[in-house]
């Protein structure tokens, strides 16, 4: 197997990364790393769950409309059961 | 919408936004903002559950206050329209 083929997987990866929304910098309060979207020497080939970052909040009624307080985690389920 | 239901909905919304961000700090326990509004949300919540004892009737036991008579049984019950 050519192991070459990964030699600039880390490249790829912080290009990536670039593309992302920058968390908030200054929320400092929290454990450490968390504010990045991933810790220091996260290993390739896992799976992760980003950290939610303190930001934007619905009003408490547009919060119970909407299902969720934080406009970052509002995805609305647009699927049906029947290819609708 | 009478009164009373627009009083019960704005507890509903207050113990929503709690709920959210009781699960938010679960996470992000030394997260000042999150627990400001926590705070913040707790006494608007407080406030208005309050409100709706004094006028409607307690919305748990613990809010009975009478000690002439068992309020928690009276009609309406919280969920019932009226």
């Amino acid at each position: 197997m050519n192991l070459d083929l990964f030699d600039n997987i880390e490249g790829m990866f912080f290009r990536e990364r670039e593309n992302i929304s920058e968390p908030v910098a200054n929320d400092r309060d929290n454990a450490p790393g968390s504010d990045k979207l991933f810790a220091e020497n996260t290993p390739l080939a896992m799976a992760y769950v980003p950290f939610q970052q303190w930001g934007e909040t619905y009003s408490d009624d547009e919060a119970l409309n909407r299902g969720t307080l934080f406009p970052q985690l509002d995805f609305p389920f647009t699927g049906g059961g029947d290819g609708r | 919408m009478n009164e009373r239901r627009t009083l019960l909905n704005k507890i509903k919304k207050y113990d929503f936004t709690l709920k959210e961000l009781d699960l938010y700090l679960d996470t992000h326990p030394n997260c000042r903002r999150a627990l400001a509004m926590f705070q913040k949300y707790r006494e608007l919540r407080r406030k208005a559950a309050d409100e709706f004892a004094r006028l409607y009737g307690p919305l748990t036991p613990e809010q009975v206050t009478s000690t002439e008579k068992w309020t928690w049984i009276g009609d309406p019950w919280p969920w019932e329209r009226s």
